[in-house]
């Protein structure tokens, strides 16, 4: 039965939610409280149904059996029952991840079309503000969980081990365990609207996050959860990166993905844990009833402000350090040409990571924190242009004179410098002060987000589904399709958000469910782009959908690249090499005579294989 | 005024205070310097994609070309310089500009309160309050002594480009002096606007602004008070 | 050595997948990262003590109590040592009684918390400004305690059946570098919450 690990863990978890729920109205009935009391009957049923889901789904048979003196039980390696369970293979776990994540951005998508048909007008159109509040909540906290985790689970699962020649990641049942967390994330978000949903928004800022329907509180378990996981995952990237490099694979030699993959994976282990007390010093607020946000008792809103961007900046180069570093990967293969300047990018994104942490309060501008502290943030938010820049001189400099294969990667690479550059250049105007307090909170800083996150990492995402698509499914996608799409999509999504800096521009706030007639017609301008925009994920489901299942055989290696993980089988056999690779040369040494990156020795055999093409 | 060839047609709403004249200089400063970026970007992409463009299955490799010294340090410094350009003007420039008078006793003083949903405008030196209409008189530089009831909301009025969010136990300040004479009802950027997501009413916490000259705010005064 | 010989290989992944790297760097890096990353927490979590409540500590918490509470904890750390270092060498007797001497140590501390709880109630209920912290510090502390002493339990269960030796003592390693983390946590919260001011 392929389903029944799944049966069992929802099983367990339900067990578990008996045991939390019960217990605690045991307790509060003991201290002599009113035994029930619905979130901290929730939150502790739910911290025991989340570990009865993964002892259900797969933790007790592959690892907690050990803690009791018995054997684990070895998982399934075979057949596409695997993909539905505890799997321990870096493999099967990216294809999961990246599953899981785009159905999470298509329905996510979905929200925001919703979105726009409420504003495509002014005055209520299809819902009321309760309901705009919730869908629009949902849309964002969505879609950064897919800007999170799209790249850092399923692309650096599936890539990084093959790219550094490992067999698996360092700890191969602590990340099936990151994965296994994200399904009650998902279960968890979707269950908001039952208990009244939830309208503060992505960021959850309190007072209103400790005041409102009990759906806040969905959310905050929610968050934290996912919040684990990404600990859980840059630890094993850590780890993975410094640990377990094939020979001769030096730090100089690392494909920038999974330098990209390291930055990342530094500000996901450490940040993280800024937001998880964030997170639970509301809920604590929430159930145990406690003052950190009660500003007759000394509270204070900017507290969680702080802690809050203390993350929420750093993460946005969890999300976009590592498209920098697909983009920059795909931009050199179809140059055939050497990355440009690859140590000074290895230097910048390491720069950017250190800058990252000091640069929280540009959130904050207008939020009433001392006015000492608007100079040294916005001084060191802006030098992240330099280093920033400097991952542009490297993407300009290595298509410059070269052989430009133009195949769907390639432009999303391509599309990713032009969307980024003005998602890039529009946070320059918010990180200068005087300019930022008439801009804060307008559409302005949607398009700049949707700049920065859509047009720069999801496009990079984009581009390396379809990059990596045979490597992952063994099979070719349609290439005209491909370039359907992104033409479409890069032409509609450009009308889309350009036009949100009109907007914001206008004086539109974010966060609204209606606004003042002037800017009626802006809207539906947006509106109706956005639907075209929507469209062209059909071609792109569509496309990629069939080419799965039917697409034509691809071959091991169809775009001639140099890093290891194009010098093994699509898809890679469980072992991913036939025998360990020899690392002797840069990636990149395109163009340059007699260069080879690794060595392959055939399995059984001693004669050596040059690691190229 | 090299500015307004590059942002010729009028892209701001309705400004009416000085400090929109700053905002407004700050935002086509920051379009100049950052035009030729943008630029230098998309024309060296679209070059490339036409110029260098392959057809078919590459063949052979380009040249090997790792990145000359030279030209990193170059850019290094080009971005650096407009860096620190931007970070000094309109940065530092226009936050010297808005705080100019931070020590000067204001005009007039206006307390905002922010509930849900709804604004509080009161003069205290005058012991008048509103909650229909925030008036202000033309000319006078107004400190606004912001504050919420329940969560956070924030005072912003579009047409000023001042903002301040009201945060629960404690006072925010900010300034603003307006210099046009206008109301709610010709231009809708004469208003305050909650910016701060605060739940259902939100998008609908909004009070209209009147600016007025010296003596009409002299008679509302007088009338308010009647009342 | 050749990938191909391990192929079949019996056992699961976790000790499979890399011939001749050492799994004992391996799970030591690992454990270290964690610990930095939970420090960040802690580290964050005290902030919010100094931002919310400034350096100012209330007369009415129990000054003997915290010093008996810390003791308890550092004395916990040096059997937690003596520990490890039976076992590292193969000791079985001195792994077990070490660690049952840490177990009864820590749960003592555990019971000192719920002291500390119920005096604390009394002047500065959680829904007050102190008590929010004090609570919040301390509750998140002995959350760490417990979930150390369940693993110290793992480990001292595993233990009796003879399993540590010189080559194989990582488990118990492992636990007891948490419970000196879970120490040092304290000897940063113990100043945080009971003496500045
Ligand atoms: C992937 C995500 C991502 C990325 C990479 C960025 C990158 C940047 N962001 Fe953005 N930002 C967000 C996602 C992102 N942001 C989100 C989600 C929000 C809103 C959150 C919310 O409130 O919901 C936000 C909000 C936000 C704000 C707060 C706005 C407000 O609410 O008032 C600010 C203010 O400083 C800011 C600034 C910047 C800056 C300076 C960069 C820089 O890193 C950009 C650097 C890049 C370049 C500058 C371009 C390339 C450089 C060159 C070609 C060299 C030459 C250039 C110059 C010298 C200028 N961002
Ligand atoms: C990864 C990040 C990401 C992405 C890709 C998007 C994509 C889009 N976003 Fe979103 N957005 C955010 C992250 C993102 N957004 C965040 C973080 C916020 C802030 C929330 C907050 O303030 O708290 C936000 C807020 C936000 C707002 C502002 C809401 C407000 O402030 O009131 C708007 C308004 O237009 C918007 C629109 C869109 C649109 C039209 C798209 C389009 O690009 C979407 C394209 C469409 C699809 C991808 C769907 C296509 C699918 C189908 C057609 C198939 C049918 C579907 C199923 C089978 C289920 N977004
Ligand atoms: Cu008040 Cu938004
Ligand atoms: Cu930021």
């Amino acid at each position: 039965m392929a389903f029944l690990p799944l049966i069992k863990a929802v099983l367990f978890a339900a067990i578990g939610f008996a045991v939390g729920a019960g217990a605690t109205t045991g307790l509060r009935n003991l201290l002599g409280m009113e035994p029930w009391s619905t979130e901290p009957v929730v939150t502790m049923g739910y911290v025991f149904a989340l570990i009865g889901w993964l002892l259900g789904v797969g933790l007790w048979d592959a690892w907690a059996r050990e803690w009791f003196g018995k054997q684990p039980k070895e998982p399934l390696h075979e057949g596409w029952a695997r993909f539905l369970r505890f799997s321990t293979d870096h493999k099967v776990i990216g294809v999961q991840y990246l599953v899981t994540m785009v159905v999470i951005m298509l329905l996510a998508g979905a929200l925001s079309l919703l979105m726009r048909v409420e504003l495509a007008a002014p005055g209520q159109t299809i819902m009321g503000a309760s309901d705009f509040n919730t869908t629009m909540s949902l849309h964002g906290i969505m879609m950064i969980a897919v800007a999170v985790a799209t790249v850092m689970g399923g692309f650096a699962n599936f890539f990084v081990p093959l790219m550094i020649g490992a067999e698996d990641v360092a700890f191969p049942r602590i990340n099936a365990m990151s994965y296994w967390i994200v399904p009650p994330v998902a279960v968890l978000l979707l269950a908001t609207p039952l208990m009244g949903g939830f309208d503060t928004g992505w960021t959850a800022y309190p007072p209103l996050s400790v005041l409102n329907a009990s759906g806040q509180l969905l959310f905050l378990l929610a968050f934290l959860t996912f919040g684990v996981s990404s600990i859980l995952g840059g630890l094993n990237f850590l780890a993975t990166i410094i640990m377990l490099r094939a020979p001769g694979m030096s730090w100089g030699r690392l494909p920038i993905f999974v330098w990209s993959i390291f930055s990342a994976a530094l500000i996901s282990l450490t940040a993280t844990q800024s937001v998880a007390l964030g997170l639970l010093t509301v809920i604590l607020d929430r159930v145990a009833g406690t003052s950190f946000y009660n500003a007759a008792e000394g509270g204070n809103a900017l507290l969680y402000e702080h802690v809050f961007w203390f993350y929420s900046h750093p993460a946005v180069y969890i999300m976009i350090l590592p498209a920098f570093g697909i983009a920059l990967e795909m931009l050199t293969h179809f140059s055939r040409k050497p990355l440009f300047a690859y140590k000074w990018v290895v230097a910048s994104l390491l720069t950017v990571v250190g800058l990252s942490y000091i640069v929280w309060a540009h959130h904050l501008f207008t939020s009433g924190m001392g006015d000492y502290l608007h100079l040294p943030f916005m001084v060191t938010t802006e030098l992240i242009s330099i280093p920033t820049g400097m991952v542009f001189l490297s993407g300009l400099g290595t298509i410059w004179q070269g052989r430009l294969w133009l195949k769907t990667p390639m432009l999303f690479a391509l599309g990713f410098l032009m969307n980024f550059v003005i998602g890039g250049v529009t946070g320059i105007f918010l990180a200068d002060v005087p300019t930022d307090i008439n801009l804060q909170d307008t559409y302005f800083v949607v398009a700049h987000f949707h700049y920065t996150i859509m047009g720069g990492e999801i496009f990079a995402i984009l581009g390396a589904l379809y990059y990596w698509f045979p490597k992952m499914s063994g099979r070719s996608y349609n290439e005209a399709l491909g370039v359907v799409h992104f033409w479409w999509l890069f032409l509609s999504y450009n009308v889309t958000f350009i036009s949100m800096f009109w907007v914001g521009i206008l004086g539109m706030p974010r966060r609204v469910a209606d606004y003042p007639a002037n800017m009626a017609d802006a809207n539906l301008f947006v509106t109706v782009a956005s639907f075209v925009l929507g469209a062209s994920f059909l071609v792109f489901a569509g496309n990629l959908l069939y080419s799965w299942i039917k697409g034509p055989v691809a071959s091991a290696n169809p775009w001639k690249a140099r890093t290891l993980e194009w010098q093994t089988s699509s898809p890679p056999p469980l072992e991913n090499f036939p025998s360990e690779p020899t690392v002797v040369g840069s990636p990149y040494g395109y163009g340059v005579a007699g260069s080879v990156h690794a060595r392959l020795a055939p399995a059984g055999g001693s004669k050596e294989q040059d690691g190229q093409s | 005024m090299l500015e307004l060839l590059i942002v010729p047609w009028n892209l701001f709403p309705l400004a009416a205070a000085e400090e929109a004249a700053v905002v407004d200089n700050a935002f086509k400063l920051l379009m100049v310097l950052a035009t030729p970026v943008f630029a230098l970007v998309v024309v060296t992409v679209i070059y490339s994609m036409l110029r260098f463009r392959r057809r078919g299955e590459p063949t052979e490799d380009g040249p090997a070309i790792h990145g000359p010294r030279s030209v990193i340090l170059a850019w290094l410094t080009v971005t650096t310089g407009l860096t620190i350009l931007m970070i000094i003007t309109p940065g530092i420039t226009g936050l010297r500009e808005l705080r100019a008078h931070a020590s000067e006793a204001p005009d007039l003083l206006v307390q905002v309160q922010g509930g849900r949903w709804f604004w509080k405008v009161t003069y205290p030196e005058y012991g008048v309050s509103s909650t229909k209409e925030l008036v202000l008189p033309v000319g006078k530089r107004a400190r606004f002594e912001v504050s919420a009831m329940d969560v956070l909301h924030s005072f912003w009025i579009p047409a000023f480009r001042v903002k301040i969010d009201a945060v629960p136990g404690k006072i925010t300040t900010t300034y603003a002096t307006p210099d046009t004479l206008g109301s709610y009802d010709d231009d809708e950027h004469m208003r305050i606007q909650c910016a701060e997501l605060c739940g259902l009413g939100h998008s609908v916490m909004r009070l209209s602004v009147r600016v007025v000259t010296e003596d009409e705010f002299k008679a509302w005064i007088a009338e308010s008070t009647a009342k | 050595m050749a990938f191909a010989a391990r192929a079949p290989a019996p056992s699961h992944r976790e000790e499979r997948a890399h011939p001749h790297k050492s799994r004992l760097g391996i799970n030591r890096l690992g454990l270290w990262l964690f610990l930095l990353s939970d420090s960040v927490f802690f580290g964050v979590l005290l902030s919010t003590r100094y931002y919310l409540q400034g350096v100012r500590t209330p007369e009415e918490v129990s000054q003997p109590l915290g010093l008996v509470l810390t003791s308890v904890l550092l004395l916990s750390s040096l059997t937690a040592y003596r520990a490890e270092t039976s076992a590292v060498h193969g000791n079985q007797a001195g792994f077990r009684r070490n660690t049952l001497f840490t177990i009864l140590l820590g749960a003592l501390f555990i019971v000192g918390v719920g002291v500390e709880w119920a005096l604390a109630f009394s002047h500065f209920p959680p829904d007050t400004g102190y008590g929010t912290v004090l609570f919040t510090t301390t509750g998140i502390h002995a959350f760490h305690v417990v979930t150390g002493l369940i693993a110290l339990a793992v480990v001292f269960r595993l233990g009796k059946d003879g399993r540590y030796s010189k080559g194989n003592f990582w488990p118990a390693e492992g636990v007891v570098k948490y419970w000196h983390f879970v120490d040092v946590a304290w000897v940063f919260i113990y100043p945080t919450l009971y003496l500045v001011g």
